[in-house]
């Protein structure tokens, strides 16, 4: 008689029938790696799964009143806001956490990144993670219109607009996300289907295969130790100190929602319903994207109309594609990460993505303006004020970095910097100033080479 | 004697050949216009105007060619001109066909005094010698070209014998004919009818009673005005095109012109024979009339025109105030006629509405005004010539009382309910409540002109019950607002207890 048959009430019954008890033991005896660095950084996975719970629970309440339609969408959530009970409640959490599950994705994101634990065996569940982050985008852009009010409905013409620029398929791709050749109500049940059906469906599936990975393999140990040199156990210690972080997020949010109802008020973060969606209205000037769109809209306004023969945005999406693929595909680029050694480099990467995108969500939320934003001159005042304050922050990361963790790679994190400093101080073109900065790093990166190359590899070369 | 001939026909045939080529040289053909160049190798024709010239149809361009040819137009820099006023073909069609104008314009021939130019100011010709308004003119639209009123067949008359139908001598200087000259067409309704048979053609008879009329052809002061003082002279546009010099927000500057010109004023008298002011246009620029209309460009705010007339242009009398005010101000007028305000006031003989709200400067109205404090319009003038009535300050004070309220209660409640919606609370049934209280707030000011008790109260209680609404309403978003902050209280309590148990276990299970 083995120990299942043995065990009697309600575990007796299940292991008898489930055989739950080896499923039970990999729990008990699961730990989590410890390294040198902070222990924090392994929450964020949890800590946006959390928001996403949330998400999934206060989307399905919004679906009770939510009524797809031209002459119901905005009359449905202004029901929902003004007369259902603790209606606006459950909106101003839907809003409030879908912003701040990706801002915890983009940590946990830029963590993994840090940390390097992307490398073997762990590639898949880098890859996995950078599909979910794609899917959250598509979570953001398609329940933007849900409401149907003014606001949304321009930012998603803008938005969608940029799709008609890829080559070959852009009118066919802009036509199968609009239902037509305009953004109408068809336009809007798509997005509601790909926001309530679609992405979720294949976020699960996803996110299913993320955590199993993670189940399976283990947290990623530090760098250089194959076996953690010690562990906490998962149960119950990191799972209750999950515990109170996903308490400690649900108290913030329960904060926010009540006393900023509307969001911050910041451009890109604000959802107050505002008036109707009117198709027939004039756009109006200064109309942005969510703020983790902003960096690609600034992006696309620093493109010049023609370039190489094709069209600047075209150009500009092609980059972008690069960027993401790059991005994608880092646990097989970092070579010494592979061989579990430490590469800077890819570090610095890491921190120059984040300068970079910095500089320009910043100029996109016209930072420095103080209102003027039409003309040359504010949009060059905007790009001086808000290239001193990446510089300003890239310097403190800088600093933090050589002498706290001794880092000595900074040829990316510089490149951005030089970009922002030759663009906004200088006044340099924002491609002249990245095509400078980008060939000077990599000049930088041959000489590195070169010089710490042994001799004799020199003389085989 | 053979040999002679032959070379007497050579030279004949020589310079014959040379002559035909001078010919050639002196009659431009159209191509030759259009690719001229200038000696530094420019092209004279712009591109834009080439590219104008290009889209005219067949048979303008067969015109461009004919004008051309019949040598009216022999200089590229003319024909540029032309081309480069970019007209549409009915337009262009006329100017055309129209030799006065295109001889007139071309600068080679024609005297500074004769021109018309694009920029008659830095052409140095007369300001209403200007190509631009000509074509624009309504009489130029319609077909109604220089011949109209200068005579002459203008699709064949190179001569000048028909000007000598106008006044020969100071024509410009004593223009008391120009009146009769326009109303030989204006006075017309059967050829009026032809172009615009809604027009009236009454101008003439009401300028002949007006003062403008009766200085100008009774006592042959040539400081009066004539139609071409307001209407313009080539240029002449429908009174609905904003730019014409009749144009609603146009016509303040064209009055004032002579109005708030004290030399042309000089001798101009009131009826009490006091000097005519010149303040009126400056006066009226900073009144609530003269802001809606110049500022705001609220066309329905009046001009001079509206409270004066146009053609029989006059000082409203004491009496008629208050009736050019109620042309716009209708409730108002009706009931202060209504009101023992009307009697007293025709005893005094004061003129209506602008005893209180003055003329050319009527200034905004506020609510202090009803005050019967000293310096108050009310008051002051109660105290002075009606101090045997207390009850009509009573009266002024309950206007001044209820209105103040009510206008404090909305401002305090617009506040209110900004901030409430900025918190994410319901504000719609409370901006209702708003809108019931400014309707009966506007409509509470407006019934102080019965300047009784009943009438202004039944206005006024609306907007007191919307007030005492709105209070309620107020009241109760805030304890919906608390109610919220007491819910998140005792929720972070509850997350906070859990918190502290998850937090003692744990400490517990570590050690």
């Amino acid at each position: 008689m083995n120990t299942a048959e043995k065990r009697s009430g309600l575990r007796g019954w299940l292991d008898r029938r489930y055989q739950l008890s080896p499923l039970l033991d990999f729990l008990q005896h699961k730990e989590v790696p410890l390294g040198s660095h902070w222990m924090g950084w392994y929450y964020l996975g949890g800590v946006t799964m959390f928001f996403f719970i949330v998400q999934v629970v206060t989307g399905v309440l919004l679906l009770m009143y939510y009524q797809p339609g031209e002459a119901t969408a905005y009359e449905s959530i202004r029901f929902l806001t003004t007369k259902v009970p603790f209606g606006w409640l459950i909106r101003s959490v839907h809003s409030w956490s879908a912003h701040l599950m990706i801002i915890s994705l983009v940590l946990h994101m830029f963590s993994t990144m840090m940390l390097k634990a992307y490398r073997p065996p762990r590639e898949i569940t880098w890859v996995s993670g950078f599909f979910l982050f794609a899917l959250t985008m598509g979570f953001g852009f398609s329940g933007y219109l849900l409401p149907w009010n003014k606001l949304a409905y321009f930012a998603t013409t803008v938005g969608t607009n940029i799709v008609a620029s890829i080559p070959l398929l852009g009118d066919w791709l802009l036509q199968v996300l609009r239902g037509g050749h305009d953004v109408t109500i068809n336009t809007l049940y798509r997005f509601f289907a790909a926001h309530v059906v679609i992405l979720p469906l294949a976020f699960v599936a996803i996110i299913g295969l993320h955590i199993l990975l993670i189940q399976r393999q283990g947290m990623a140990p530090p760098l250089g130790a194959r076996v953690a040199p010690r562990g906490m156990k998962f149960f119950p210690s990191f799972a209750l100190r999950d515990l109170l972080l996903w308490l400690a997020c649900l108290m913030v949010l329960a904060a926010l929602a009540v006393f900023l109802p509307y969001g911050p008020g910041i451009p890109g973060m604000d959802w107050e319903l505002g008036e109707k969606a009117d198709p027939f209205a004039p756009a109006y000037p200064g109309i942005k994207p969510e703020w983790y769109f902003l960096w690609e809209y600034q992006l696309l306004k620093e493109f010049p109309p023609h370039l190489f023969g094709l069209e600047g945005p075209q150009v500009c999406l092609f980059i972008i594609g690069i960027l993401f693929a790059i991005w994608a595909v880092i646990p097989w680029l970092d070579r010494r990460a592979y061989q579990d050694r430490s590469s800077p480099a890819f570090s610095d990467l890491a921190w120059a993505a984040l300068l970079f995108l910095t500089y320009l969500t910043l100029m996109g939320w016209d930072i420095g303006a103080n209102g003027a934003i039409e003309g040359l001159a504010a949009m060059q005042k905007v790009a001086r004020v808000c290239a001193w304050w990446t510089l300003a922050a890239g310097l403190v990361v800088l600093v933090v970095r050589s002498l706290r963790y001794q880092h000595r790679w900074f040829v990316f994190s510089g490149a951005a910097l030089l970009q922002a400093a030759l663009h906004g101080v200088f006044g340099v073109s924002y491609l002249l100033a990245g095509t400078i900065s980008l060939g000077l790093a990599i000049l930088a990166i041959a000489v590195l080479n070169f010089t710490r190359s042994s001799p004799d590899e020199r003389r085989a070369n | 004697m053979r040999t002679g001939f032959v070379i007497t026909g050579l030279v004949l045939a020589a310079v014959g050949l040379a002559a035909n080529r001078g010919l050639a040289e002196t009659k431009p053909t159209l191509s030759s216009l259009l690719t001229a160049k200038d000696k530094d190798g420019k092209p004279i024709i712009t591109q834009e105007e080439r590219t104008y010239f290009d889209g005219l149809n067949e048979n303008l361009k067969g015109l461009v060619n004919e004008v051309v040819q019949k040598q009216i137009v022999t200089r590229p820099e003319h024909l540029g001109m032309l081309l480069s006023l970019e007209l549409r073909p009915q337009k262009m069609e006329l100017l055309l066909k129209n030799n006065c104008a295109l001889c007139h314009s071309d600068s080679e021939i024609q005297t500074p005094e004769d021109l018309f130019s694009l920029s008659p100011k830095t052409a140095g010709t007369p300001g209403h010698m200007n190509l631009k308004d000509l074509v624009d003119d309504v009489h130029f639209q319609v077909g109604l070209s220089c011949a109209g009123c200068h005579g002459g067949d203008p699709t064949a008359d190179f001569g000048h014998e028909f000007v000598k139908q106008w006044p020969e001598k100071d024509r410009t200087k004593k223009r008391a004919w120009v009146a009769e000259f326009c109303a030989r067409c204006h006075s017309d309704p059967a050829l009026m009818h032809q172009f615009n048979a809604a027009l009236p053609t009454d101008q003439l008879a009401k300028f002949k009673e007006s003062p403008h009329g009766q200085l100008l052809l009774v006592k042959h002061d040539d400081r009066a005005p004539t139609c071409i003082s307001c209407h313009g002279v080539h240029g002449i546009r429908p009174a609905k095109d904003p730019q014409s010099k009749v144009f609603a927000q146009r016509v303040p500057e064209t009055c004032g012109a002579c109005h708030s010109n004290a030399q042309i004023m000089t001798g101009f008298t009131l009826p009490d024979g006091s000097a005519l002011p010149t303040t009126q246009l400056a006066e009226f620029k900073k009144s609530v009339h003269g802001r809606a209309l110049l500022e705001r460009g609220d066309l329905g705010a009046p001009a001079c025109n509206d409270c004066h007339g146009n053609h029989a242009a006059l000082p409203p009398g004491v009496a008629s105030v208050s009736r050019s005010c109620s042309i716009c101000h209708s409730t108002n007028a009706s009931l202060f006629d209504g009101s023992k305000h009307k009697q007293a006031f025709n005893e005094h003989n004061w003129a209506e509405c602008s005893k209180c709200h003055g003329n050319h400067a009527i200034a905004k109205t506020n609510d202090s005004m009803l005050s019967t404090k000293s310096g108050s319009l009310c008051g002051d003038c109660h105290r002075q010539f009606a101090s045997n009535h207390p009850e009509c300050i009573e009266t002024a004070n309950y206007f001044h009382d209820t209105i103040t309220q009510m206008d404090k209660a909305r401002t305090t409640f617009i506040t209110a309910s900004e901030k409430l919606a900025q918190r994410g609370l319901d504000v719609e049934p409370i901006d209702n409540q708003l809108n019931e209280l400014t309707d009966a707030l506007k409509k509470s000011r407006t019934y102080i002109h019965s300047f009784s008790h009943a009438p202004f109260q039944q206005a006024a209680a609306p907007g007191q019950e919307a007030a005492k609404q709105t209070r309620a309403l107020v009241e109760k978003a805030r304890q919906e607002y608390k109610y919220r902050q007491v819910g998140l209280a005792v929720s972070i309590a509850w997350i906070g207890l859990l918190m502290l148990a998850v937090y003692l276990k744990l400490r517990q299970l570590e050690t």
